[in-house]
Formats: structure tokens, sequence, C-alpha cells
């Protein structure tokens, strides 16, 4: 009886997937965006760690789902991106399995594009070719007589310019009227592979025909639908028939190009135009070995000033907008336990995650618009080396250089890394790169341990700032490098990029980028950041009621004629001593024999419980435990607090030059942040890593922690 | 007979053959294919990578890729 491999769906009449898919650069999400706007949805692909983005159009009367595919050149996978391709298209992947396939090529480079245009065919999948980028094909003398090519293929072709929106028209009627058509095999497979073999495969695995077979075969190994007697069952077969897959792979893409070539010498019209592109004349000057590298930290320099200047006003206006929200609601409530859960718990914890909109959004859209530009292929291109021997590849830089904002679009733009090892790699370090969120810390703590004095004509305060900002790249490359030497995986490092042509940013791409991948980030970080908010609420505001009695009863309370001051004073002692008897109290209590050795008490050892949610919390945090009083937002004053803190029992200052550097490198290093655990857990698809990566870098800031204060004290 | 990472800057050169390794495939499907006509176009400010035209596109390999790829070279 034959097996059923994946059970297709019932496509119901109305309702059909279209894929698109082509090589990296052609224009596919041009066209991807025109044709479905801001309706995209971005999903995972089952099992694997690829984002989907797809969209549902109505066409008509009709609807549709267009499903955007990673850019690939072959159908046979390189990359994590390519196995995707591979398995939506062999049906493999039961829940994206398309309908019809839309196949783009840049006109430019119609010999690669059809390489993979003819491996579709030879799945015997309805589809349709799109020839995009007609005006790159323009300037270089080519012309493509679609007739001629027509007859050669047997499946429509529609010639677009997706850029100036040329074609799209086209598409979507195309689309609408279902004109894919079935083209017949373009190789003959039955050359390739026994025959015997491919019908006892077809027939197991009720497959349609010889080249779904052949592609099953090839790739058992590592098929995660098959079980264990299947792969055995393949693998016999194999053995059995004496068949070499991997010569005649070489075999079959031998002949694809030597069949397309005979198709090109009639399609194709080439006259040599023999100017020089202005793209060679641009990377003379991106690509200098001077000049190169200062236009690259030009445009860095540009990135971190909007990051951090620009983003500013926004961020500021979102954070006085949740703080008077909450007041509005305080007041409009009546008081109690729910009141404060909301005001004090929930609207915050969502101001915490929008607030860091503006940077992100900015972030997303400079890395846009140099991706746009085909600048980002360069910056490879100039920083593989340097980054190699550290275990890294030139495609890490954009993620590190994200990391100074913030980890979480710095890990989601790990993507682009196609190698396993050096994604992985780049992921688990991305965090120790000096964010946003470590800065208010850092002021404060440099505040109290730094004198502000000159070095010559340098601010000591400033300098040991830069030098925060430069431990966080020395722990990147110490820790990326240690990574190296430890993870076994058997895939070989390599750098394998095409660099684009130079082209003027598509604003409109760009912004659908940045508000799609903002809308990402909102949805995954907000849901842990909101949830641990609650959850700190809870324990920082209830407590085991007998210690709460006690430690209230001990204040002495003022007369109601007393002076205002020792009234506000009375006020902020007792919410110290709330909260040193609630819940989270009693657990810095708890941890406080192991925290010691760095110097801090049971103070800072709440500090450091809250903000493992966050780092920025711990500004919050302190100026409650210190009672500073209800203005958190003034550092100076919490600063002074801090420095005149005295130890009850030792009568020394708490705040010491040795306590306050241990922190601050404990802050430098520590996995304080659960938005960024959680985007690793989405990105790797699993607690292995983010669990391994929160264990290291505490470990790293304990130690290093542990290291400053028994130097300095 | 040499290898494509031994070709000077602005030179062109044939491909003859690449030679068997894991990446061979990847290379021939990227169109590193024997018969093709490619130049060095940019070397990186540190030597490697290295960028080849090949046809009308330009592709980055690093030197060790490169020297899969067996050239006769063109004067």
């Amino acid at each position: 009886m034959p097996e059923v491999l994946t059970p297709a769906p019932s496509t119901q009449q109305s309702t059909f997937t279209v894929a698109l898919i082509g090589n990296p650069n052609v224009g596919k999400t041009t066209i991807f965006n025109r044709l479905t706007g801001l309706r995209q949805k971005v999903g995972n692909y089952p099992g694997v760690t690829v984002d989907k983005r797809f969209a549902h159009i109505k066409l008509g009367q009709r609807e549709a789902t267009i499903l955007d595919l990673p850019g690939t050149y072959s159908i046979y996978p390189n990359s994590e991106d390519e196995v995707i391709v591979h398995r939506v298209l062999n049906g493999l992947d039961k829940e994206n399995k398309p309908d019809f396939v839309l196949a783009v090529v840049d006109m430019s480079s119609m010999e690669r594009g059809l390489f993979l245009v003819t491996q579709i065919m030879d799945l015997g999948l309805p589809m349709a070719v799109v020839l995009n980028m007609e005006d790159a094909a323009e300037e270089q003398g080519i012309k493509v007589k679609t007739h001629a090519l027509y007859q050669a293929l047997g499946v429509p072709i529609i010639q677009s310019n997706a850029r100036s929106n040329k074609g799209i028209k086209g598409i979507s009627d195309l689309i609408e009227q279902k004109m894919f058509e079935k083209p017949s095999p373009f190789l003959n497979i039955q050359e390739l592979l026994p025959k015997e073999l491919s019908l006892a495969i077809q027939e197991k695995f009720q497959l349609d025909n010889t080249y779904q077979a052949y592609q099953l075969i090839r790739f058992h190994e590592n098929e995660p639908l098959l079980d264990e007697t299947q792969r055995e069952w393949l693998t016999n077969q194999l053995e059995l028939s004496g068949f070499d897959i991997k010569k005649t792979q070489l075999e079959e893409t031998q002949q694809r190009y030597k069949g397309i070539q005979s198709i090109l010498e009639t399609a194709l019209q080439k006259t040599d135009l023999g100017r020089k592109r202005l793209t060679d004349k641009l990377d003379s000057i991106f690509l200098h070995k001077i000049g190169g590298y200062a236009i690259f930290t030009g445009i860095l320099l540009v990135i971190f000033q909007a990051v951090f200047a620009w983003s500013a006003v926004p961020m500021d206006l979102i954070d006085g907008f949740f703080a008077s929200l909450s007041a509005a609601v305080a007041k409009l409530l009546p008081a109690g336990v729910l009141t404060d859960l909301i005001t004090e718990g929930i609207i915050p914890g969502i101001g915490g995650v929008v607030i860091f909109i503006p940077q992100i959004a900015l972030l997303f859209a400079f890395l846009g618009i140099l991706e746009d530009t085909g600048y980002m292929s360069r910056v490879v291109f100039l920083m593989d080396r340097i980054m190699r021997p550290f275990g890294l590849n030139g495609k890490s830089v954009v993620p590190l250089i994200s990391g100074i904002a913030c980890a979480i679009p710095g890990i989601m733009a790990t993507r682009n890394i196609g190698n396993w090892k050096d994604r992985l790699i780049t992921i688990m370090v991305t965090p120790l790169m000096s964010c946003s969120a470590r800065l208010p810390v850092y002021v404060i703590l440099i505040g109290i341990a730094v004198p502000e004095s000159y070095i010559g004509p340098f601010n000591m305060q400033a300098l040991a700032l830069l030098g925060m900002y430069l431990l966080g790249i020395v722990a990147v490359l110490f820790t990326s490098w240690i990574l190296k030497l430890i993870l076994n995986f058997k895939e070989k490092s390599y750098l394998m990029v095409e660099m684009p042509l130079y082209r003027l940013p598509r604003w409109k791409d760009v912004l659908i980028t940045m508000y799609s991948k903002s809308k990402t980030f909102v949805f995954a970080a907000g849901k842990v950041i909101l949830t641990i908010s609650v959850i700190l609420w809870v324990l920082a505001s209830y407590g085991p009621s007998s210690a709460r009695e006690e430690a209230i009863a001990n204040i002495e309370v003022p007369a109601n004629t007393a002076p205002q001051e020792v009234q506000d004073d009375y006020q902020s002692q007792l919410a110290s001593a709330e909260l040193e008897s609630s819940y989270i109290g009693i657990m810095g209590k708890f941890i406080e024999p192991t925290i010691k050795p760095l110097g801090y008490d049971w103070k800072i050892g709440i500090a450091l419980i809250t903000s493992f949610a966050a780092r920025e919390v711990f500004v919050s945090t302190i100026a409650t435990l210190y009672s500073v009083g209800t203005d958190v937002e003034d550092e100076l004053t919490i600063q002074q607090k801090l420095e005149s803190e005295v130890n009850p029992q030792t009568g020394e200052k708490v705040f010491n030059l040795a306590t306050a550097f241990s922190l601050i490198v404990f802050y430098a290093f520590a996995m304080q942040c659960m938005s960024t655990l959680a985007v690793v857990y989405r990105e790797t698809k699993g607690w292995k890593w983010p669990i391994i990566q929160t264990v290291y870098m505490t470990a790293l800031a304990y130690v290093s922690a542990w290291a400053v204060y028994q130097f300095l004290s | 007979m040499s290898t494509a990472d031994k070709i000077e800057q602005g030179k062109m050169a044939v491909i003859d053959s690449i030679t068997p390794s894991e990446l061979t495939l990847h290379l021939m499907e990227m169109g590193f294919l024997p018969g093709k006509r490619i130049s060095l176009l940019q070397k990186a400010p540190l030597k490697d990578p290295l960028a080849f035209k090949l046809e009308n596109t330009v592709i980055a390999l690093r030197k060790s890729e490169a020297s899969l790829i067996n050239v006769k070279l063109e004067n």
C-alpha cells in the first residue's frame, strides 16, 4: 500500500496560494510589496527558524494568498533559507503548499534565473515567469524576445519593472485569472535516475514525477517529515541501485545550463554598449582601502546620531504620555488593587515596550535604506576579513551595529547569515554590545565612581562611558572567539555574496519594512515585558502580612502638624519599608549571601532581580529602595542619595568606588533583558540557546564583577 | 593553468573547471561554469574577499573559495 507523505489540504475553488520565488536581488520583495501593500503578515515556517511573509489579497471575486519565499539560486538547499524553498516546492510543508508558482527572473541575469525556473518546471508545478528589472537590462544592452522564450519554456511570461510599477497590473491580472501553466519537464530526468528506483519511490510516497522522487532521495537524510523506517528504506534503495547521487547532481547542473544556453541563443539579444557601469565607478569609491572604511564610519556615526539624538524627542513624548495616562487612570478609577495593577503594572509595562519604537523604527529605516541601495553587501565585503578570526563574518556586522541601539532588532537581523554556525555565534554575542537600556545605569554609576575631572582635554566621566562601549565590543570579540573554538558544527564557513547594482532606495518599501518590523517587535517583545511587569508588580506590592505590619509599625508616624518635609520623608520611609517586607524584598535578602562577594547588599539584590526583566528598571527600583521620593526621573537626586547611603552595621559607604565599578561591569555583561531572551527563543526555535546564553552571560558578569570588586576594595 | 584567486585586478580569465568540494555545486549554481569568462573587479581592502565579475553580476568570494575555480588566464 502506498504511503501518503503529506496529505494536501483540500484547496477551495475560490482561494488559492501563489508562491513567489526567485534569485536574491531580483526585485521579488518589491513585487510582493506592490501586490500586497500593508496586508502582510509574518509567520514562521514550521520546524525552521525563518520567517514567512504572506498576505491574503482580493482580486475581483477571488481571494489569493501570496507567499514570499526566501531568495535562492537553486532548489537544492545551501542554507536554511533555501531549505524552505526546497520543502515548500516539494509539497513537504503541507501548511504552505502552493497551487501556483510565480518565478521572478532578473532580465540582466537570465541564465542564472532560468536555472531555477527550469528546476521548478521539472517539479511539474503550474507556473508563470516574470522578467523583472527591465531597466537594468536595457542599460546593459540586453533585450529578451519573450515570444521565443515562451515557445521554449511553455509557460506564460510577463515583462516588468517593479520599481516603476510597470507590469504589476499584468501580474495581478495573471494571478486573478489563474493563467499559470503546467510545463513539460525541461530535462529528461529518466536519464539521470534509474527507472526502477524512481518508480519504487514514486509509488511508495505517491509522488507525481521522477524529479520529485529524485529530490526526495537526494535529501531524505535530513527530511524531518520522514520517519526512521522511511529513511532507512530510501537509504537501502539507494545502496541497492548503486546510484551516485552527487555525481548525478553535477551532471544535472551541466545539462541544465547547456539547455538554457541554447534557448538564450535565440531568445536573447545582446549589444555591447561599451560603457563603464556607474556601479563599477561607485565601487572604486565605496570599496577604497581607506576611503571605504572612512565612508562606512561616517554612515555609522549618522545612524548613532539618529538612534540616540533624533529618537530622544519622540521617546520623551511617549514616556510623558504613559506617565500622564497612568495618573489620569488613577484619578478616574476608584482606588483599589485593580487600579493599582493597571496604573503601576500594566500601563508602565506597555509604556516600557512602546518607548523603544522610535529607536527601532529609525534603525530599521536605516538598515532598509542601506540594504535597498545595495550598500549593505559592500559592508559585508569590507568587514569579512576583519571579523573572520573571531568566528564571525562580514554579515555579522549589521546585527552588532543594531545591538548598540537594542539587541532585539540586531538578533532579528541575523537571518541574512546563511551559515548556521556564524549566525548562532552572532546571536549569542549581540546582547553584549552596550545597548541603550544600559545607558541610564552607566550614567548614574559612573557619576558615583568617577570624579568629574579632566585628563588633558578629556572629561574622565566621558572617557569612562566610552570605555564601557569598548568593553562591550571586546567582550563580543572574545566570546565569539571562544564560541568558535567550542561549537563543533560540520558546516564550513564560506562567503558567497552577490553585490547588486547601486540603486536609489524605494521609499515605500523602506516604510513597509519599518512598519512591519516594528509591529513584529511590539508584539513579540511586548507580551514578555508586560507579563514580567505584572509579576514584578505583584511581588513588590505584596508580602507576608505579619512581616509587613511589623516593618510599618517600626516607623514613627509624624504629627499632623509636622512640616511637609517630614511628612514626605515619612511617606518615602513607608514605601521603602513596604518594599523591604514584600516578596521581592524577601527575595533580595535571600540572595544577599551570593552577591556579598561582589560588594552588594540586599537592596542592590532587589534591583538585580527586578532588572533581570529589563536593565532600565534598575533606576526606578533603586530610586524607590533608597526612598528618593517620587521623582525618579531626576538622576542627580538618585546619585546624591546613593553617595550618602551608609551601611548601618559597618558605618561605611554602601556605594564606594569598588561597589560602583563592580555594578557597572555586572550590568555590562549580564543577560538582563526578557525581550532579548524571547527573541533568541524565537530565532533559535527552542530554549537551549537562550538558556546557555543566560548562563554564560550571568557567569561572565558575576566573575568580572567579583574580580573588579576584589581588585578595587 | 591557474586559479581564480590569482587573477590580477582588471584582468580576464576563462573558467576551466571547478575543483570538487562541498561548494562545487553552489559555485556552479551561482553561475561559475566551465567556459565562462570572469574578471577580478575589486579586492577588499585587506586583499580578501575578492569581487569577481561574471557576465553581468558581481559576486564576492573569499580567497579560499576562489582557489577552487581553475582558470586559464588571458593576456
